[in-house]
């Protein structure tokens, strides 16, 4: 995966120090970049985990209630879905609590909730500031930037990444799709969108946190009621960017995941075949 | 990488270590540019790894310290944190970002700018929100006000047919926001609570009200006072009213009758119902929810 020494190295005016050629190396992520991503995950969970604690307060999915339980809120039937029907769990002590168990800090904790999920959104405002001043000093915001020929390339890397499980039962070549950018079109549309719902969060929390000094900003997004249900549906993009993220990154190899920490990567060459 | 480019470097002599093989010329601001391939001794490149890693990962430990540091004590016992984690420092740091967020309210916050008024159509149901047992209507028929902190020295009692034949009343069709998350619009009535202020002005260095309601329960209908602080510069606001009638009538007791406070730019948990004192005072008064862990300003 990585071609760590060109053959036609040839020595430069340093080489008299050193015993071993040179590695050829591309600088791929600006620093201010690779700790902001990094501290997106705490920062993210935080907000999350709080963020549900929250909701549990309100929940804006609700029914009439329930004649046996008096039970309204849908993530609380869920709750007791999953205890009626998934193994090892029928035992659960409060069944309707069971999605804030386990997908928030709990049920009934909302001055902490609240105390920590603002902890966490001017953390979480703060980075989002420290990424893009990476991205800028860096010069990788233009890498970000989604470009004309995208859509069809991005069902290109679609196709790919649907048939390379296919094409490695069947022992077949299933060739990476070429291009000569540092991410594909489908990693851009990802990263690209990923910051504008990083920002949409941002906006849509203001706008439910301070509904009267920033009413036009409620507005914007159909009201005080309509804002929540954006910011609630708005965690579930992040659900949806990071558990495709996190595999890809697992399958495209160390070089990838080792250039967020280290911020280069031995990939010189762009446009190589990935799967053999 | 071609050999083309490979050609085309240039050897810095300043730079022993790192030399730029391949530049090109950018097409537009706004076009990609190529990732520049620099030539690096495996030395060095090792020697920064390693740095990196061990940075990244003191990072990361740092973070998970963090969370241990302020997840409440009921989340960490359930994800299997037998030790008691909570400190005076969690304490500090959660109330910091909570004074943090205050002043950001309050540095929003203008006495001008008016919040959203709605029409009849859009008035919604309002849910009785008491947090205890809903007081029982035989405090009525007794019930005064009472302002204390007075410029005059004096402390006034006021019966609620002395407010309304002395202040003009207003009409309001505003959301009210709980710090729940629901929000409810309706159309309230009532005098306005800077008027209150010039009919009775406060003591010279008064920034405070502090607004009372004796008559409130706990969960097991027992007296439990609701005391709540407003700054006098949200009182003077020209949409904070002490409300007597909602959606055409007298106020009901889920809602506070005789006389609630209404603060549209402030959460619901500062409109407090059946308001029994008013005093104005120099310093920040205590709060009800904010000694329960919320934040004291609460503007929205």
């Amino acid at each position: 995966m990585s071609q760590s020494t060109p053959p036609n190295c040839e020595p430069n005016s340093a080489s008299t120090l050193q015993e071993q050629p040179g590695v050829l190396v591309v600088g791929k992520h600006h620093f201010l970049v690779r700790w902001s991503h990094w501290l997106n995950l705490p920062i993210l969970l935080g907000l999350i985990l709080s963020g549900i604690s929250i909701y549990w307060a309100s929940p804006i999915y609700q029914h009439k209630p329930d004649p046996n339980t008096g039970n309204v809120d849908v993530a609380a039937d869920i709750g007791i879905w999953i205890c009626a029907h998934v193994p090892g769990q029928h035992h659960y002590s409060s069944p309707p609590d069971w999605i804030y168990n386990h997908m928030s800090l709990g049920p009934g904790m909302l001055a902490l909730a609240l105390r920590l999920h603002w902890s966490c959104a001017y953390l979480f405002m703060l980075n989002g500031i420290v990424y893009v001043a990476g991205l800028v000093m860096g010069g990788a915001w233009r890498s970000l930037l989604p470009r004309r020929t995208d859509l069809l390339d991005a069902l290109r890397m679609f196709r790919y990444y649907l048939g390379f499980p296919l094409a490695k039962l069947a022992r077949r070549q299933w060739l990476h799709p070429r291009f000569n950018t540092k991410y594909n079109a489908l990693q851009r549309a990802a990263y690209f969108s990923v910051s504008v719902a990083g920002f949409v969060s941002v906006a849509t929390g203001w706008s439910i946190h301070k509904p009267m000094q920033l009413h036009w900003l409620a507005e914007l997004f159909g009201g005080y009621n309509a804002a929540r249900v954006w910011h609630f549906w708005l965690m579930w993009v992040y659900f949806l960017f990071v558990v495709p993220h996190v595999i890809l990154v697992f399958a495209d190899g160390w070089d990838t995941l080792r250039s967020m920490i280290v911020g280069w990567s031995t990939r010189a060459a762009r446009s190589e075949v990935i799967a053999k | 990488m071609n050999n083309e480019e490979k050609e085309r470097h240039t050897f810095d002599g300043m730079e022993p270590v790192v030399k730029s093989v391949s530049v090109k010329k950018p097409q537009s601001f706004f076009g990609e540019r190529p990732l520049t391939a620099i030539e690096m001794a495996p030395r060095v490149l090792r020697y920064q790894s390693r740095r990196d890693f061990l940075v990244f990962g003191a990072g990361a430990l740092a973070a998970l310290a963090g969370a241990g540091f302020v997840l409440p004590q009921q989340t960490l016992s359930r994800m299997g944190m037998p030790r008691n984690m909570d400190s005076p420092g969690k304490e500090w740091f959660l109330n910091k970002a909570l004074r943090i967020d205050d002043d950001v309210a309050e540095a929003l916050y203008s006495g001008t700018r008016r919040v959203p008024t709605y029409t009849k159509s859009q008035i919604t149901s309002l849910k009785n929100n008491y947090n205890g047992a809903t007081p029982d209507p035989s405090y009525i028929s007794g019930w005064n006000l009472t302002l204390s902190g007075l410029a005059s020295g004096l402390s006034i009692s006021l019966d609620i047919r002395n407010l309304l034949t002395r202040f003009s009343v207003h009409e309001q069709i505003t959301r009210l926001v709980c710090v729940e998350g629901w929000s409810g619009i309706a159309w309230w009535a009532g005098l306005k609570f800077d008027d209150l202020l010039r009919a009775y002005p406060p003591m010279s260095q008064a920034k405070w009200a502090r607004v009372e309601s004796s008559v409130n329960l706990d969960a097991s209908g027992n007296p439990d006072p609701y005391f709540m602080s407003l700054d006098l510069a949200t009182a003077r606001h020209p949409q904070t009213l002490l409300a007597t009638h909602v959606n055409g009538q007298p106020l009901t007791v889920d809602h506070g009758a005789p006389l609630r406070l209404l603060v549209p730019v402030k959460l619901g948990l500062k409109n407090v119902k059946a308001i029994t004192s008013i005093t104005y005072v120099a310093e920040e008064p205590r709060d009800y929810w904010a000694e329960r862990g919320y934040s004291r300003y609460d503007g929205i």
